[in-house]
């Protein structure tokens, strides 16, 4: 035998026993697995029908469709003929709003998470301590932005903070903390103070996220901790970070993919497009909110946004595991 | 109880209460605390106090919350003339429909992921999970197209519809929860004659944590929806639900401030409500979740 495909026995073998042990894997996580057969057959399909006729119809479809429709100038009526090609994406690459709204989405996004993540992880170590009061009570405040829906959210919020007659003005000013009513909403400071109305908003989303990540950590490596004299913050950094990695990870993207998607309250605050228009607003706007209604290229804005962030993500996904390992 | 007990208890309570020693900085974290909760619920104050307000006494008010003068009807006006009672009623139709249908389609396909293995398990498993971080915000065209195809643009079944299509999350949720069910407990089952379909209501009970996850986020989530019932509705004004009406409410009058508060002020309280009926099971099944 060659020393060639002795080689190559030796790798096919070695890939046989990865497969073996891949598979071993894959039935270990599902303990339970059972032959499936008969009447038990017809039940399983009973089951998953539902809900995937619903997921199908209205969320694999429509990221399908979505890339169909790049390639085609259509308006969303007409029958769907006009067949262009790359031509969606070509002008889309020459279109300085929508890079200004995908710039605009990214450090929205960015922003966005940096603030609330921590934040909400500062507020949830300590409602979840022993020993302060009225825990539940704090909870329920920071929950409570939560259930007002973005676009009211937004109006309230032009409101408090308009220069003129807004309530946050005029505590600053009554205070003296500063001369002159700030124009929050204008060009300047426009997509900050979005940021911070959405941190308001979605924080106590990940505050309950972070609750339920730290109940993880086992309450000996605490008291270990303190008989070594850790102090609060050492337990911390050594103990309580190192436990909720593996999850702070995936709250991570998760919050990272949710803040990509923002939309209503860019809508609804009064601010120059300009300084805070966003990919979704701009789709929007292509697609449905006036003639001449330009759906082939909204969709091809919409696959040009995902993949990109979805390259993005994946690329930070392998680093972030390659350092962990 | 005897004794022993007692005092095996009192120093248990005394363990984890020990009230001196954190006595001083609970009372630090105690004022800063509420103090950050009041600016934190300054928003939800004015509305508050601004759905009792007069048009014209907004625009002086400044940073106080206090009406100078109670006006009540504001409520009532929002409720009965502007419509609100129409759009409450969509908001609470469209909530609760696609809660329960997304709650009981996903319970069923997690329960079968998790306990059966067939052809095709792995591909659902891994493209629900891959589509969980596409951040593609505009499925809405297809959707719009699709229910258009149906007929059923301008429906509330269309609305209710498109609003149950997601949940992907939910699958994965319960997925892994019924996993962590010991088989005996079907064996026991079999034994006493349940069929498939009885296997799966005795493992429902035990999926508790996440049935109240997934009611607490697919509510909030529905009962906030601006995207889809914008869009689906555009043609009737009678479909939209309080976010969308709220939003509309903007044009159609000269921006009636305290009637707008008002509208906010009926909007929220349900939702609060459903939050602080399942916030006990809340953080447990989310904590279950991630443990897997």
């Amino acid at each position: 035998m060659s020393q060639a495909s002795l080689n190559a026995d030796e790798t096919h073998s070695r890939w046989a026993i990865w497969r073996a042990r891949q598979r071993e894997k894959r039935i270990q996580s599902i303990p339970y697995n059972q032959r499936v057969s008969g009447g038990t057959r017809f039940w399983v399909i009973a089951f998953l029908a539902p809900f995937l006729l619903l997921y199908i119809s209205f969320t694999l479809w429509p990221l399908l469709a979505t890339i169909i429709y790049s390639l085609f100038e259509w308006d969303g009526s007409r029958p769907l003929t006009e067949f262009v090609g790359l031509e969606n994406y070509r002008s889309l690459i020459q279109n300085e709003i929508f890079w200004s709204s995908f710039r605009n989405t990214l450090v929205f996004a960015v922003l966005n998470t940096m603030i609330k993540l921590p934040l909400a992880l500062f507020i949830a170590i300590l409602l979840t301590q022993r020993w302060v009061w009225l825990k539940r009570i704090f909870r329920t405040v920071f929950f409570a932005p939560l259930v007002v829906p973005v676009a009211m959210a937004g109006l309230i919020f032009n409101f408090l903070l308009d220069p003129a007659f807004g309530a946050v003005n005029d505590a600053l000013t009554t205070f003296g903390i500063v001369d002159r009513p700030i124009t929050f909403l204008g060009a300047r400071y426009a997509m900050i103070s979005i940021v911070l109305i959405s941190v308001w908003q979605i924080l106590g989303q990940y505050m309950i996220y972070w609750m339920a990540a730290l109940q993880n950590v086992p309450e000996e490596l605490y008291e270990a901790a303190e008989i070594d004299g850790a102090n609060e913050w050492q337990k911390l950094i050594y103990v309580t970070l190192p436990v909720i990695r593996p999850i702070a990870i995936i709250i991570l993207f998760l919050s990272f993919v949710n803040a990509l998607k923002v939309f209503g309250l860019v809508v609804a605050i009064n601010a120059p497009s300009a300084a805070t228009r966003v990919v979704s607003s701009f789709i929007y706007n292509q697609a449905l909110s006036e003639p001449p209604f330009r759906y082939g290229f909204a969709s091809a804005a919409a696959v040009l946004f995902g993949v990109t962030v979805l390259i993005a993500v994946s690329v930070q996904g392998y680093f972030v595991r390659k350092a962990r390992d | 109880m005897t004794t022993q007990q007692m005092s095996i208890r009192s120093a248990y309570f005394k363990k984890i209460l020990r009230p001196g020693r954190f006595l001083k900085y609970n009372l630090v974290i105690l004022i800063g605390l509420s103090l950050v909760s009041f600016l934190w619920m300054y928003p939800f104050l004015w509305s508050v106090f601004t759905a009792f307000k007069t048009d014209g006494a907004i625009w002086n008010a400044g940073a106080t919350l206090l009406p100078d003068e109670w006006v009540w009807s504001n409520i009532p006006d929002a409720w009965e003339k502007a419509n609100f009672s129409t759009y409450f009623f969509n908001t609470v139709l469209y909530s609760v429909s696609a809660t329960t249908i997304v709650l009981i389609t996903t319970a069923m396909c997690g329960y079968v992921l998790a306990r059966y293995r067939f052809f095709g398990r792995n591909i659902i498993y891994g493209v629900v999970l891959a589509t969980l971080f596409v951040p593609i915000a505009t499925v809405i065209i297809p959707q719009f197209q699709l229910v258009k195809t149906l007929g059923l643009l301008n429906t509330r079944m269309g609305v209710i519809l498109a609003l149950s299509g997601g949940g992907g999350l939910y699958v994965l949720l319960f997925t892994s929860f019924f996993s962590t069910i010991p088989e005996e407990i079907y064996d026991a089952a079999k034994i006493d004659g349940a069929g498939f379909v009885q296997q799966f209501r005795i493992s429902l009970p035990l999926a508790k944590p996440i049935i109240a996850t997934v009611v607490i986020f697919q509510f909030m989530q529905t009962w906030n929806e601006f995207n889809v019932p914008l869009v689906f509705t555009f043609g009737s004004p009678e479909l939209r639900n309080l976010a969308v009406g709220m939003y509309a409410f903007q044009g159609e009058f000269a921006m009636d401030w305290p009637g707008f508060a008002a509208g906010t002020v009926i909007s929220i309280i349900p939702v609060l409500l459903v939050f602080f009926f399942f916030q006990g099971y809340f953080v447990r099944g989310l904590q279950g979740a991630v443990k897997q």
